[in-house]
């Protein structure tokens, strides 16, 4: 690990926020938030989603302007206008893995923003340059290759070398873990520790993950609906103090009773399913699977992994090259009566983009599936809106859907609400095999808890759930069967009573070796 | 997006285009007030005037038609100009087939010949795009110029008409064929079948389940295909429709106003078109009034270039001009607190 | 085939000398849209912009005599034409796409507007380079009469393809075509290189125009351009992006041009219309060929709207 020796001497710096605020019209995301991190620490920024963590480091980062407050660097007061001036002052943020150019090689990619950088690029002894970077770090890329050919953890690892490149001092990873296997995620914050406790960066955690907190970080700050809510070494809090600072003294919905039953015959099939990305290479390979009424078939896997392929072809929106599915015990060819009539529900990841018309109103975002059946057609030809206002006035009542109102624009909801009209189109009429990709995606932990209800709630009622996350917890959580996804392939199998979180851990990151 | 909002910046687009313009007359040294004067008298100041506005009009709703649906879809299709064409192209044909035949059948099959030929042309485009992924931008606006050279070949060689000295054309249709003028006024029924098929495909895009999974799709594509509804099927036969509708302008400006097929199907209804169906934001029932207007501005052009010495590029220009702005003042949608319900947008 | 002493040969070498000669347009026209959609923005208009730089080539030749200032200000009139749909796109929610419509009708429009006193005076030409002086063969000889234009067309298209990879001009604009957020967060200014992007492909856009009243046909007159800019925006799709690639497309669409005149001056002179169609055949063919209905298409940038 000699790479800490070719960091520049120069030391990381001392940043301090004071008093920061940020509003986004009527919504005040930041509110007099400070905050404090010596050089060399490893400091985490604890919160659930929507309670500013990015909302701060964006400020502190240049993409956005503060509404009040200031930032110290080394006790001077700094103005940041852009993320080039963040750059110049030694500060460089890890995205999970927006900022790369796809299209571009590793080398174009860490060459690029590099200060100093000609007209005219001197290839040669750039790479020159590049080559010994590389020699010195512990992960190591090829500079041909092309940034669209690397995997989710290598993109995750060249935003990191690329910070590193370009002389950040002080680096902020936002929820750098999400896209990698446990493994991959020991192993960069391990190396990210090393770094700290040497003196030679800062490093900003962003988090909601307490086992990650409280393995690495030294401090931690914990904000929640854009405030403090509390800070201090991790060394001397417990999970409880943390717990309890992230989510205040509200009690949380306990989770769903599930009714123990045996699951009862496959209604969801799927038989050596090949399927493609956009660019022509394979994402799903040979997949088979089968899902029970009144079991929840859980798929765990890194991001990246033919997961949201699978799904796309489960809703129609992607074709098979190879292979088929049924659904109960027929071919399943997507159509709109085969979807009733097999009464097929499908919840996929980013909903407003997935699921939902974004320029149509909250009622008519509700009638997707029911817009041509009586009573909101006459005649299956003849819309009546009255009737289909009705009906959603009742929809948003019962999943307790914000609203201005049904006919409010569905894109004028918060992400936790689009989410709940998508479950009430799909679980309004009775739902025999319901699709589930990470339905719990940016929200707070009570539509969390509520969300995950609805779903147990289903399978209690005998309904076949295939549920793909990304979140290894919910998996454990919900699944009565557990199946890792890893490289297009179904690589494990473990009922809920054997699951071993170190053993799904090892077979998701099973394609790295 | 309300109907008053589209009104008022669609009214400040006309507005901005014509002053712009009278700026532009003023550097010739006319005064501006004169020209908008001429552009009044030239299109609804006179009986005869209103009636060259309307003869203009019933083309311009038609292929306004062939962008707005398809649009509807999500669709950007802009070859309303090579339907037309096809549409009369296929008119002549079919005019030729049922010499003889009474006059309300042998109509009746000219039209449904011009509006298949035109349907099935944009159809095209819109199968590449569906099995092939063709953009249909590019495919139909090739199309148009394909058209344009297919009918050249034709009226030059296998349909010419050998006649008529003066103008390279195809044969004549036969003259007991020919459509007239509507009663009242001297306008051809084009026009009441311009209105009439606007107002019924309004119908179809407001008041169906068609229309709604069509608003569906164009709308969100994906959303449209986890509801299981049968896109391809969908997407052809709004192209389908579209270009039918700009067929059958090629039909009535052949049965109703040439007569023949020849370079007179070639003026740029078809363009002019593409701006109505934007000015109208895809709305079947406001293409009416805006085709309405948009051939006033047409009709004034000759006026309007012999008053002050124009060339006759200058009714392009006006289109070109206002469309750009229109464009532009897309920007403006949902900027005017006016038209925004109080405090709609929390978060 | 009497009357050509040569006969199909005679067609071929026309069709190449031709593909030399036509192909100019198209090469300056798809390296103009290729730097605007690296950019991540789609110009449909060039067609507008080719004909605008056509008739103020024309015109600025016919005023003071000297074709060269033409062409520099064809490609002055069409950057100035592109900043137009450069300056709309960057407004919210326009669609770049339609906006390329708009221009492609205004800028025909005003170019036959304003051009429209240059149509009977005579401009001077470009200057030839004769390439053919080592044969004795006519034809050869002009086949081969070829513009400099053609050849600093050529010389553009191999420092392109070396500017976009070894440039820092080449990075930004390809890193913003490919992904606003890497670009964001690199802090390039993403409006101002669209901007810049448009702009320069205008400029080339509108030197092919000046090629084609300044020295091929060389004439000024309404029918000038027949979608040479349309077809260019089509065969950068073709090309991949690529500004080599977008030479030889340029060559073989030249040649798909000059077919129906080589075929017309060898004494074929049935079916004219449907040979002089044939660019636009071969554009919906390639089109066709080029395009999947399942993969994105390969070689595009990220950020462009033309491909999904």
């Amino acid at each position: 690990m000699n790479m800490v020796s070719q960091l520049a001497v120069e030391a990381p710096p001392s940043v301090s926020i004071k008093g920061l605020t940020k509003r986004f019209g009527a919504l005040t995301a930041l509110d007099d938030v400070a905050m404090e991190i010596r050089p060399g620490a490893f400091h985490a920024l604890l919160g659930e989603n929507g309670a500013g963590k990015s909302t701060l480091v964006k400020c502190l980062m240049g993409t956005y302007r503060a509404d009040a407050g200031h930032v110290l660097i080394d006790g001077q007061e700094a103005s940041i206008a852009s993320p080039r001036d963040a750059q110049r002052l030694g500060l460089g943020m890890v995205y999970q893995h927006f900022t790369l150019v796809s299209s571009m090689t590793v080398a174009e990619n860490l060459v690029q923003g590099e200060a100093g950088l000609g007209a005219i690029i001197d290839w040669p002894a750039r790479r020159e340059r590049l080559t010994a970077f590389m020699a010195d770090m512990p992960f190591r890329l090829e500079l041909d290759r092309q940034v669209s050919t690397l995997s989710a953890g290598e993109k995750q690892k060249l935003e990191i070398l690329k910070q590193l490149h370009l002389g950040s001092r002080f680096l902020v990873l936002d929820e750098p873990t999400s896209v990698l296997t446990p493994d991959e995620a020991d192993q960069i914050l391990g190396l990210m520790h090393q770094l700290t406790d040497a003196g030679r960066i800062s490093v900003v955690l962003i988090s909601h993950k307490l086992r990650e907190v409280e393995a690495y970080a030294d401090e931690v700050t914990v904000l929640r609906q854009g405030r403090l809510a509390g800070r201090g070494q991790v060394g001397s809090l417990d999970r409880s103090d943390m717990v309890r600072m992230m989510v205040g003294e509200d009690q949380l919905a306990a989770s769903a009773p599930r009714v123990t039953h045996d699951a009862g015959e496959a209604l969801l099939s799927v038989r050596g399913l090949s399927v493609e990305d956009d660019k022509g290479v394979p994402a799903v390979r040979d997949l088979t699977l089968d899902v029970r009424s009144g079991e929840i078939v859980g798929i765990a896997g890194v991001s990246g992994n033919g997961q949201t392929e699978f799904v796309e072809v489960l809703a129609g929106q992607r074709a098979e090259t190879g292979g088929h599915i049924e659904a109960g015990g027929r071919r399943y060819g997507k159509t709109r009566a085969e979807m009733r009539a097999l009464g097929i529900k499908l919840l996929p990841e980013a909903p407003l983009d997935n699921a939902c018309v974004r320029g149509m109103s909250v009622a008519e975002n509700l009638s997707l599936r029911t817009y041509d059946t009586e009573p909101m057609a006459r005649g299956g030809i003849w819309l009546n809106r009255a009737e289909m206002r009705k009906r959603a006035a009742g929809l948003i009542a019962r999943f307790h859907i914000k609203t201005q109102g049904p006919d409010a624009a569905i894109e004028t909801l918060s992400g936790g609400n689009v989410q709940r009209t998508v479950l009430a189109r799909e679980l309004s009429e009775k739902a025999r095999i319901l699709i589930v990709q990470n339905p719990c995606f940016g929200l707070d932990l009570k539509a969390v808890a509520e969300i995950r209800r609805q779903i147990v709630d289903a399978r209690n009622e005998g309904t076949a759930v295939l549920l793909i996350s990304e979140d290894l917890d919910e998996i454990l959580e919900l699944a009565d069967r557990i199946l890792v996804m890893s490289d297009g392939r179904i690589v494990y199998e473990t009922p809920r009573s054997e699951a071993d979180l170190q053993e799904i851990g090892h077979h998701m990151a099973h394609h790295e070796e | 997006m309300n109907s008053v909002e589209a009104v008022a910046i669609n009214a400040a687009a006309f507005v901005i285009t014509l002053a712009l313009f009278g700026i532009y007359v003023a550097t010739l040294g006319h005064n501006p007030l004169d020209v908008y004067y001429v552009l009044w008298l030239g299109s609804f100041a006179r009986q005869i005037s209103i009636e060259s506005t309307l003869t203009n009009a019933a083309p311009l709703m038609l292929t306004a038609l062939c962008t707005a649906i398809p649009a509807r879809a999500g669709l950007l299709v802009i070859g309303g100009e090579g339907a037309l064409v096809v549409g009369g192209v296929a008119t002549v044909l079919a005019g030729m087939l049922v010499a003889g035949a009474p006059f309300l059948v042998g109509v009746t099959f000219m039209s449904l010949a011009g509006a298949l030929a035109g349907g099935l042309w944009i159809a095209f485009a819109g199968a590449l795009r569906q099995y092939r992924g063709v953009n249909e931008t590019i495919s139909t606006l090739l199309l148009n110029y394909i058209a344009i050279a297919v009918m050249y070949h034709l009226i030059t060689g296998p349909m010419r008409d050998w006649e008529r000295v003066l103008k390279t054309s195809s044969w004549s249709i036969p003259d007991a064929l020919r459509v007239g003028a509507l009663p009242v006024i001297d306008v051809h029924w084009g026009l009441a079948a311009g209105i009439v098929v606007c107002l019924i495909l309004y119908v179809v895009m407001r008041r169906t389940t068609f229309g709604f999974g069509v608003d569906v799709l164009g709308g969100n594509p994906r959303a449209a295909q986890m509801a299981g509804l049968p896109i391809n099927r969908m997407v052809l036969i709004c192209c389908f429709m579209g270009g039918a509708a700009a067929g059958l302008a090629g039909a009535f400006e052949v049965t109703a106003v040439h007569g023949f097929a020849s370079e007179s199907l070639v003026v740029g209804f078809g363009y002019a078109g593409i701006l109505v169906a934007f000015l109208s934001r895809q709305n079947p029932a406001a293409i009416i009034f805006l085709a309405i207007i948009l051939g006033g501005v047409a009709a004034s052009g000759g006026l309007l270039q012999r008053r002050f010495d124009l060339p006759d590029a200058t009714t392009q220009v006006l289109q070109g001009l206002l469309f750009m702005i229109v464009l532009a003042s897309n920007a403006a949608y949902g900027r005017l607190n006016v038209f925004q319900p109080a405090a709609w947008r929390t978060a | 085939m009497e009357g050509t002493e040569l006969g199909w040969w005679g067609v071929l070498i026309a069709v190449i000398g031709g593909a030399i000669r036509v192909s100019t347009p198209y090469l300056f026209v798809s390296l103009g849209e290729t730097l605007t959609e690296k950019s991540g923005r789609v110009n449909l208009g060039l067609e507008g912009v080719l004909v605008m730089g056509a008739m103020s080539g024309y015109a600025t030749a016919v005023l003071t005599g000297q074709p060269w200032l033409g062409v520099l200000v064809a490609g002055c009139a069409g950057a100035l034409l592109s900043l137009v749909h450069a300056l709309v796109c960057s407004l919210p929610r326009v669609n770049d796409i339609a906006v390329g419509i708009a221009l492609f009708i205004f800028g025909t429009g005003l170019a036959f507007f304003l051009g429209k006193p240059f149509i009977n005076p005579s401009a001077p030409r470009l200057p030839d380079l004769d390439l053919g002086w080592w044969s004795d063969s006519p034809h050869i000889q002009s086949a081969l009469q070829i513009s400099p234009l053609f050849l600093f067309g050529f010389a553009l298209a191999l420092f392109l393809a070396w500017a976009l990879k070894n440039t820092r001009w080449g990075l930004v604009l390809r890193t913003v075509g490919d992904s606003s957020e890497a670009a964001q967060a690199l802090g390039y200014n993403i409006t101002l290189v669209r901007i810049a992007g448009t702009v320069a492909g205008g400029f080339l856009a509108g030197v092919g125009g000046s090629y084609l009243s300044l020295y091929f046909p060389g004439t000024w007159n309404e029918g000038l351009s027949s979608g040479q800019g349309l077809m260019a925006v089509a065969l950068v799709i073709f090309a991949r992006w690529d500004p080599v690639r977008c030479f030889y497309a340029s060559l073989l669409f030249g040649g798909a041009t000059a077919l129906g005149p080589a075929l017309q001056s060898a004494g074929v002179t049935a079916n004219y219309y449907l040979y002089g169609a044939a660019p636009y055949f071969l554009t919906l063919a390639v089109l066709i060929y080029s395009a999947s209905p399942r993969k994105a298409l390969e070689g595009a940038p990220g950020e462009v709207s033309i491909s999904r």
